[in-house]
């Protein structure tokens, strides 16, 4: 029994054992105080504040006159502002990982927009109108768009940079067709269609988005066993081979993972832009990690998803902005840093 | 990087153009004709020579005429911005959308009607060139550092991130400004639907410039292809040329966005198969991308009307489901990546 390496400790449990990176833990303690605290805002800004003490009443079942705002409005569209960051931190991080480009993320590469596409589509033609249909359509589309992209920039191997360019192409014609779908369908429906083409939590709820928590709950397992997987591609190829591990079977599996998690978040609430792809750099640079951070991800999405939309729905108070206005405003200034400070050849 | 020769040039390239010329004549023509009211051919002729008092008449001439006429000066200035912005750059996949200078323009027009409620296109178009400029030059400079220079990939990608940024910006007033966002609804999605005849006109002086411009900047074009120091030894002024350039490509962007609004992909299809067509000669290939641009916006335009009755598709729409193909295509050859 060896020590450690430096920063990690070695937690065992009977025959199991695992190693845990100190400082990630730590930081992931303090991004779960934050995101509580962020969650506690939440509820207390609106229309009308309410404060923490009455908040924390009716968190905790106690009667209270705040029940009707706090309970019944705001709280399901936090817990969905919560669950879909969590999946796209996650799913930002797994993809990221599989393809070692910080650029390489859901949103760049067109599943948020294909899961987007066919929801809409789906709704706009009249087809599906139950919201338990919704998180099979966003995985549906939200896949196949990852596929397509795969595939369209497989030319004698997998290039990078043809891989994020072909996705950004694939995301502008998936929103175009959206467009297309929006105009085709009846008024009602495409209002109702609309709340997915920019990503917004208005009128989300438990009704539209409870399915949420139960994806994520199935996705716990595999998620610790891509966190475990993690460390061995994130090695060259011909280490992790040396060392034993399927490559090509592990890299499958976590991106298709990171896919599925993407879509469902994209089906909840539509494509929130740039959280998957910053949420796992900002826990990269928190934790000091030699790998991203699964768990430190996915909090830092979910503090970004619910600070973001906190922002949107106060700034400009009594319009409610989408949620994906103020990522994208934050977003893409990180995305052009990255772009300027990439001193990587293979990674501009 | 101007394109390979073409394959298999039967035509001589005035023949090409006027062919070009001849297509462009019958998309006008069906763009006047088709609609939610389609009149026959020969009553369109008819109608637009005489003016008469039936309703056929007052839909062609008041409703179709002008909006055909944006339609055309649009086309023909993003097909050549596009063009002038490929040789500019040599960069194969540079184009008003994808380097963001159009939601430059936007974002500018957006502001102006904003903040100083400007509601003519003569008013806020020159916000829309201040905008195209920024855009343009931020990218430029974001994807110049680092190593390797702008490459075709880090444009791009500095492009997207740019357009979505700017992109958000124009929503977020658009959202909170109620009076901008009634005038602008249909204009943020490219559409060409409810153009007056005055827009026709306010937009003609800027597109004369600006294709003059780029006509004017064409030679030096040519000779920039073969690499800056060649260039030079050529005896072009290169600064003179990427001035000229720059300027063109700012103007007749600037100017189409503030008449209909972000259009993409127009910019980037329509110079490739013009190269296809005339070769990589800007002098034939920027004539050539002007008519091929209008023809295309006007198919897209029209065909957007008949797609789903009663409610018309933007003809943005369907210019980025005809252009991603190609852009894909364009990425998927080696060229673009090793560059």
């Amino acid at each position: 029994m060896t020590t450690p390496l430096p920063g990690y400790a070695a937690l065992r449990c009977g025959r199991a054992s695992a190693l845990m990176h100190r400082r990630s833990a730590a930081v992931a303690a303090v991004l779960l105080v934050l995101l509580a605290g962020a969650v506690v805002a939440s509820l207390c800004f609106g229309e009308t504040t309410v404060s923490p003490g009455a908040v924390l009443d009716v968190l905790l079942g106690w009667p209270s006159p705040e029940q009707l705002v706090v309970g019944e409005l705001r709280l399901p569209r936090v817990v969905v502002g919560v669950l879909t960051g969590l999946a796209l931190g996650a799913a930002g991080a797994l993809i990221q990982t599989v393809a070692r480009n910080p650029l390489a993320s859901p949103d760049v590469i067109g599943v948020s927009h294909g899961a987007s596409a066919v929801v809409v589509g789906l709704t706009a033609f009249g087809l599906t109108t139950s919201p338990g249909q919704v998180p099979w359509a966003a995985v549906a589309g939200g896949v196949g768009a990852g596929l397509l992209v795969h595939l369209l920039a497989w030319r004698h191997g997998l290039h990078a940079q043809r891989f994020v360019l072909i996705g950004i192409g694939l995301s502008i014609a998936l929103g175009a067709l959206t467009s297309l779908f929006l105009t085709k369908g009846d008024g009602l429906q495409a209002q109702q269609a609309k709340v997915w083409t920019t990503g917004s939590l208005n009128g989300t709820g438990f009704d539209q988005a409870g399915w949420l928590v139960w994806v994520l709950l199935a996705a716990l397992p595999f998620l610790g066993w891509a966190a475990r997987a993690q460390r061995g591609i994130t090695f060259d190829d011909a280490t992790a081979v040396g060392l034993g591990i399927r490559l090509h079977r592990v890299r499958l599996g976590t991106a298709l993972l990171g896919v599925v998690l993407a879509a469902c978040a994209t089906g909840a609430a539509g494509p929130v832009d740039f959280v998957a792809l910053t949420a796992p750099q900002i826990a990269l640079r928190l934790t000091r990690s030699p790998r991203i951070p699964l768990a430190c991800a996915a909090l830092t999405g979910a503090l970004l998803v619910v600070l973001a939309d906190l922002l949107a729905r106060r700034l400009l108070a009594p319009t409610e902005l989408p949620v994906g206005v103020v990522t994208g405003l934050v977003g893409a200034p990180y995305l052009m840093w990255l772009l300027a400070s990439s001193r990587r050849r293979g990674g501009n | 990087m101007a394109a390979d020769t073409p394959r298999h040039r039967t035509l001589p390239r005035t023949g090409i153009l006027a062919g070009a010329l001849a297509v462009l004549l019958l998309a006008a023509l069906l763009s006047l004709a088709v609609g939610s009211r389609t009149v026959p051919l020969g009553h369109t002729l008819h109608a637009l020579l005489h003016a008469g008092g039936g309703t056929d008449t007052v839909v062609i001439r008041e409703l179709r005429l002008p909006r055909t006429a944006v339609g055309l000066a649009v086309g023909a200035a993003l097909g050549l911005a596009g063009g002038v912005m490929q040789g500019l750059t040599r960069n194969p996949i540079a184009d008003p959308g994808i380097l963001g200078v159009s939601q430059g323009a936007a974002a500018g027009v957006v502001t102006a009607i904003s903040l100083f409620g400007l509601g003519s296109l003569t008013g806020y178009v020159w916000y829309g060139f201040a905008g195209a400029v920024l855009a343009a030059v931020l990218v430029y400079a974001l994807a110049g550092t680092g190593r390797g220079g702008a490459t075709p990939v880090k444009l791009a990608l500095a492009g997207a991130a740019m357009s979505a940024f700017l992109a958000s910006l124009t929503s977020l007033v658009l959202t909170t400004d109620a009076a901008t966002m009634d005038q602008f609804r249909f204009w943020q999605v490219g559409s060409l639907s409810g153009r007056t005849p005055e827009t026709a006109w306010q937009l003609l002086p800027f597109l004369l410039t600006g294709t003059a411009l780029a006509l004017a900047a064409a030679p030096g074009l040519d000779a920039l292809a073969l690499g800056e120091d060649t260039a030079r030894g050529l005896g072009t002024r290169t600064g003179r040329t990427r001035i000229l350039g720059a300027l063109a490509a700012t103007v007749l962007t600037g100017s189409a966005v503030a008449a209909t609004g972000p259009i993409a992909f127009v910019g980037l299809a329509v110079p490739h198969a013009a190269r296809f067509l005339v070769g990589p000669s800007h002098r034939w290939l920027l004539p050539l991308s002007a008519l091929l641009g209008a023809a295309f916006l006007l198919f897209a335009d029209t065909l957007g009307r008949i797609l789903f009755p009663p409610a018309e598709v933007p003809a943005g729409v369907l210019t980025a489901l005809v252009g991603v193909p190609v852009l894909i295509t364009l990425v998927r050859r080696r060229k673009v990546i090793a560059a």
